[in-house]
């Protein structure tokens, strides 16, 4: 059933392939820069965040971010891009395959464009600054990784389903995707927050992503709920993306 | 196949209708197209073709009737459809990212070909579309007629019964526009085309039967010869003054209750009369007027087109 799918995944991995250099370049820029202006920089200023040194603190963020970050950003443009101006999903629509199969291999393709891109900055920082973690942390850390990329190319692709104009998404990502990112807990432990806000802010599967992450990273720890959190969300917000893309194209 | 001498239709369009919001595109539209045909939509914009396409094509669902291709219906069975239609959208919607060699071969997979099989049939259609040597190129660097002959490669890849084609030849410039039309007529035969079209001179030249339509109702059906014929009661003639003060015969004629059209390019007036005898009447009008030749007008398309929806085609 799926075979639609892996023929448009694979078109997609085949560009990705193609300007892998520019698109990692352009992608490690920002959290490097990140890292060495704050981590660095600020470091002094700062002291120590949870036990930690600020760099050590916001490294695993840093790595999230980019992450699901990527995954939104290729499925919400990808799918606008080939929705209303390349008109390619037209194209795949008049095939045989369903459309399920199409919007599958969108989100297969952010997910993929996020993992690669969050590895590639992790390699970069663990390569280039003193921040370290034990290996093993890994497994842990990408229990949270995997969904969480799955997560954000889900709310990409039904925000490039729903949006027709670029200044749209423009516009949403700036108001509601970083802030969401930022808010998370990846410049500052949860602490920081008054405490009647510490709650709302919890109940968001963006803090149980970045929390649950970088202590998965650091430490080792295993934040059950949390990858539960994250994972269910993925579920309902995929379900939600099939579903929206599906009413979409039947307009 | 049937057995008997009556031609099977290949699509059979029943009662169309589709509205968006308040606005009604296709309007109770019914038509039947045979198989083999060439057959050729034309209209003016707006006038509900695409939409009628799309519909035919499974990518948008009507609001009330029901269509068939070859046999199976538009809503029930659209994944069968889509295995046996080819379809050339009005817009171009090559993938610029792909080769012109790796469009086609998406595509094939998309249909479920097994690469032995597409990777000649790929070959055979670069090579009948003149794109052989430039397989390996972006789309982006294609001339418009290019890109046009690897969209119609495309959309015949996998070999369809039925081929859809919207404007196929929109922003050509007239060589490439002749190239098109060669490779669609050496398809002839092979399979169904639907094309729309908003050159008059393209369906005459391609179609075997021809519909006009307008505000998405079907308003005329036939050959092009039948459809001129649907004009035998009026004559154009076209009347050549060699003074000045024009205008004012072409008001006194315009007055006139036999006039059904008159149009005025220089020197030269042109008159839609209601039948023949009328001209003794326009003759006696004009006496003494500086009139330099009166001649009949052989009717074309356009013609019919103008008498029917009442505007020219816009291209
Ligand atoms: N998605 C839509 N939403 C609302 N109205 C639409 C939509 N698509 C088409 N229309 C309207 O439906 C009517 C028919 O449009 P359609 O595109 O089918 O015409 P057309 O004959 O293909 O025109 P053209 O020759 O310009 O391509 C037009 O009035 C158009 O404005
Ligand atoms: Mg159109």
């Amino acid at each position: 059933m799926l075979r639609g799918s892996l023929a448009i995944w694979q078109r997609d991995m085949l560009i990705l392939r193609r300007s892998i250099v520019s698109e990692l370049m352009a992608v490690v820029a920002y959290p490097l820069t990140i890292y060495l202006a704050f981590g660095i920089g600020m470091q002094g200023y700062i002291g120590l965040v949870d036990g930690a040194p600020y760099s050590l603190f916001i490294a695993p963020g840093l790595i999230t971010m980019t992450a699901v970050n990527a995954a939104y950003n290729e499925s919400v443009w990808s799918l606008w891009f080939h929705r209303r101006v390349q008109f390619t999903i037209e194209s795949y629509r008049v095939t045989p395959i369903s459309v399920s199969e199409i919007v599958i291999a969108k989100i297969f393709t952010g997910f993929t464009h996020g993992i690669i891109k969050g590895c590639a900055v992790g390699l970069v920082l663990f390569a280039i600054t003193p921040f370290r973690f034990p290996i093993e942390h890994l497994l842990q850390y990408l229990l949270f990784l995997i969904p969480g990329s799955a997560l954000f190319s889900c709310a990409g692709i039904i925000s490039g389903t729903i949006m027709d104009k670029p200044e749209t998404i423009g516009k949403v990502e700036a108001v509601l995707v970083m802030p969401l990112i930022f808010m998370s807990g990846l410049f500052f432990p949860l602490s920081s927050y008054p405490s009647a806000v510490i709650p709302w802010v919890r109940a968001l599967p963006t803090t149980a992503l970045f929390e649950g992450a970088r202590r998965a990273l650091v430490a080792g720890e295993m934040m059950s709920m949390s990858v539960l959190q994250v994972s269910l969300s993925a579920l309902i917000t995929f379900v939600a993306a099939v579903v929206i893309f599906r009413y979409k194209m039947s307009e | 196949m049937g057995c008997s001498d009556m031609p099977v239709p290949s699509i059979i369009i029943n009662s169309l209708t589709k509205s968006y919001g308040g606005l009604t595109a296709l309007d109770s539209f019914s038509l039947e197209v045979e198989q083999g045909a060439i057959f050729g939509l034309l209209g003016p914009n707006g006038a509900g073709k695409t939409t009628l396409i799309r519909i035919l094509t499974t990518l948008m669902r009507q609001s009330a009737g029901d269509a068939s291709i070859e046999g199976l219906d538009i809503l029930r069975s659209g994944r069968d459809i889509r295995r046996m239609i080819g379809v050339v959208s009005q817009e171009n919607s090559l993938d610029r990212y792909l080769t012109a060699r790796e469009n086609l071969e998406l595509h094939a997979r998309l249909h479920g070909m097994e690469k032995q099989l597409y990777k000649s049939r790929i070959d055979n259609l670069l090579e009948l579309m003149g794109l052989a040597g430039r397989q390996l190129d972006f789309p982006d660097t294609f001339s418009g007629g290019m890109q046009r002959r690897l969209v119609i490669a495309r959309a015949l890849v996998h070999q369809p019964q039925v081929l859809f084609l919207d404007e196929p030849t929109t922003g050509l410039d007239p060589q490439s526009r002749r190239a098109v039309w060669e490779y669609v007529r050496s398809l002839a035969g092979s399979m169904t085309i639907f094309l729309t079209t908003h050159y008059l001179e393209e369906a005459e030249q391609l179609c075997d039967r021809i519909a006009i339509m307008d505000h998405g109702r079907l308003i005329a059906l036939g050959s092009t010869q039948e459809l001129k014929e649907r004009l035998s009661g009026a004559t154009v003639y076209e009347i050549e003054f060699s003074g000045q003060d024009i205008d004012r015969y072409v008001v006194l004629l315009g007055s006139m209750p036999c006039v059904i059209d008159i149009k005025q390019a220089g020197s030269k007036v042109t008159l839609t009369l209601e039948c023949w005898e009328c001209l003794s009447e326009i003759v006696t009008s004009l006496n003494g007027a500086p009139v330099r030749r009166i001649s009949l007008l052989e009717r074309t398309l356009e013609d019919v087109f103008i008498s029917l929806t009442g505007e020219k085609v816009r291209e």
